[in-house]
């Protein structure tokens, strides 16, 4: 009897212990979230005009899931101290939902980061660069014009983009005169090219030779890495601190 | 001149005529040619036109290329003032039987005619100055073909260097004038081949493979989460079957133990006498 009354205390404090962790990593995660849904990216409106913005749906949940975390570790804890089977039932069943909740928070981060490959943004930019309309072709025509002056580059994986598939760009703009979009070439002080005939020319040192994909890819990797991965790691702790709760709650009597 | 002179040689009777011009006519016309070039000073220098070597990324666009410029590649004296070195861009088809005496600017040579009357027009044409003879290593010495849009519809402008109206491939060769003569030229430059756009509906917008990563993620909480289900499951079907309780420890709360005492104990005596 004294051994396990042993053993049941040590689950307590474990228990205890897990769900402070839960409560700790709740509020990471919902700030790690804010963190990312505030920051303005400067190439949300592509996000937006291929339709694959629920990345940003993801961290929307993560928020939420942070805080529910938070308040199901406080009722965690005070269950386990008190050992109410009725208060731990609906710990255990509000967890579930949480970790439904989270799942698909994790799952949609790793889905559409793995959706935006350059193919879809090149295409993207093929059809709507360039295009004089309003709403999103502009959006996304500026959008790629901030980006390129910004970062220094050059459509999806170079200029030759421009060369090497037709586009909606290539209709209103001679080849000759615009092989790529003067966005690609070195500006001055005063934003105008410093010799548009050696940009046309592609003369290294006065156009952006590298492609913007990277630029576009990094904070994708890191907001999918962040939400989903981290989510990973606390569904796991949640998992075995779950799995302890439910045999504690067979130990002990009403 | 030896050939020549055997050729003569071999007149028959009947048909003189026509015999020494059967045996003759594979000799004499090339060498009545090279006289003529010769007598006119007519030359073939051994430089042959070629892309641009330094990286450019612009090297072949879909409509434009970048040649070498032809430094030291006529020998010209200073004193040639009336040369004017022109640029041939040419069909392939056109260069075994070129005319060089067809001059820049006829219809014959004209850039709007290109390819759609005439495969061969000059363009470019500059005096020898433009191109000083030694070059100086630190210039970039390029000629961009095709860059010209404003003249590319005008027939008035007909040494245009308008884009070029395909992906070619074309040949090209550097001739010089003297005046209305042509007086030299360069060898025929190899197949050049302009940049071809692909559609941009053949792209495909997504290759519908998941990472590794994803299906990994997916699977092991799928597992998790049904291994989490069961449990609950479990304990609400334990839950309802024992309402008894067979807890193997005690809540640790106080346990009071009450002792009765029976009022009948103290009934008894009254009965025994």
């Amino acid at each position: 009897m004294a051994k396990s009354e042993d053993g049941i205390q040590i689950l307590r404090g474990l228990l205890v212990f897990g769900n402070v962790v839960i409560g700790l990593c709740g509020i990471a995660l919902t700030a790690e979230c804010i963190y990312f849904v505030s920051k303005p990216q400067d190439f949300y409106p592509l996000l937006e005009a291929t339709g694959n913005n629920d990345i940003y749906a993801a961290a929307w949940i993560g928020i939420f899931v942070g805080f529910a975390l938070l308040a199901l570790s406080i009722l965690g804890i005070v269950a386990v101290i008190k050992a109410n089977r009725t208060l731990l039932q609906v710990y255990i069943i509000l967890m579930l939902i949480t970790f439904a909740f989270e799942m698909a928070s994790c799952i949609t981060a790793v889905a559409h980061r793995d959706a935006l490959t350059p193919n879809l943004f090149l295409k993207q930019m093929l059809e709507r660069y360039g295009t004089t309309g309003t709403g999103m072709t502009a959006d996304v025509t500026n959008a790629w014009n901030k980006l390129m002056v910004k970062n220094h580059c050059c459509g999806v994986q170079g200029p030759s983009d421009w060369q090497n598939y037709a586009s909606k760009f290539r209709e209103n703009h001679s080849d000759a005169d615009f092989p790529w979009p003067h966005h690609c070439c070195v500006t001055d002080a005063k934003g105008s090219p410093t010799n548009l005939d050696a940009c046309k020319l592609g003369m290294p040192g006065y156009y952006y030779r590298n492609g913007c994909y990277d630029v576009i890819s990094e904070p994708m990797n890191k907001h999918a890495w962040g939400v989903a991965w981290f989510g990973f790691a606390i569904l796991c702790w949640t998992f075995c601190v779950l799995l302890g709760t439910m045999f504690y709650w067979s130990r002990i009597e009403y | 001149m030896v050939a020549a002179g055997r050729s003569h040689g071999d007149t028959q009777p009947g048909c003189p005529h026509s015999r020494l011009r059967h045996s003759s006519s594979l000799t004499m016309v090339p060498l009545l040619l090279l006289l003529l070039a010769t007598a006119h000073g007519f030359q073939t220098v051994s430089y042959t036109p070629e892309l641009a070597k330094k990286f450019l990324e612009g090297q072949t666009t879909t409509t434009t290329f970048v040649l070498e410029q032809p430094r030291c590649a006529f020998k010209f004296q200073e004193n040639d003032i009336n040369i004017r070195i022109w640029l041939v861009v040419a069909a392939p088809e056109a260069v075994s039987n070129f005319n060089n005496s067809l001059e820049p600017g006829s219809p014959e040579r004209a850039f709007q005619n290109f390819l759609n009357g005439t495969n061969a027009y000059m363009t470019l044409g500059t005096t020898t100055d433009h191109y000083p003879c030694p070059k100086n290593p630190q210039d970039i010495t390029v000629l961009r073909v095709g860059s010209d849009t404003s003249c590319a519809h005008d027939k008035d402008v007909p040494t245009c260097n308008g884009p070029l109206p395909g992906p070619g491939p074309y040949r090209v060769k550097f001739l010089a004038f003297n005046g209305s003569e042509p007086v030299k030229e360069t060898q025929w430059s190899e197949l050049i081949t302009l940049k071809k756009a692909t559609p941009f509906g053949d792209i495909p917008a997504s290759d519908g493979k998941h990472s590794a990563g994803m299906i990994a993620l997916t699977t092991i909480l799928s597992i998790l989460f049904a291994i989490l289900l069961a449990g609950l499951v479990a304990m609400m079907i334990s839950g309802g079957l024992d309402s008894c309780g067979s807890s193997s420890f005690t809540k640790p709360d106080m346990v009071t133990v009450q002792r009765y005492n029976t009022h009948h104990v103290y009934d008894q005596p009254a009965a025994r006498l």
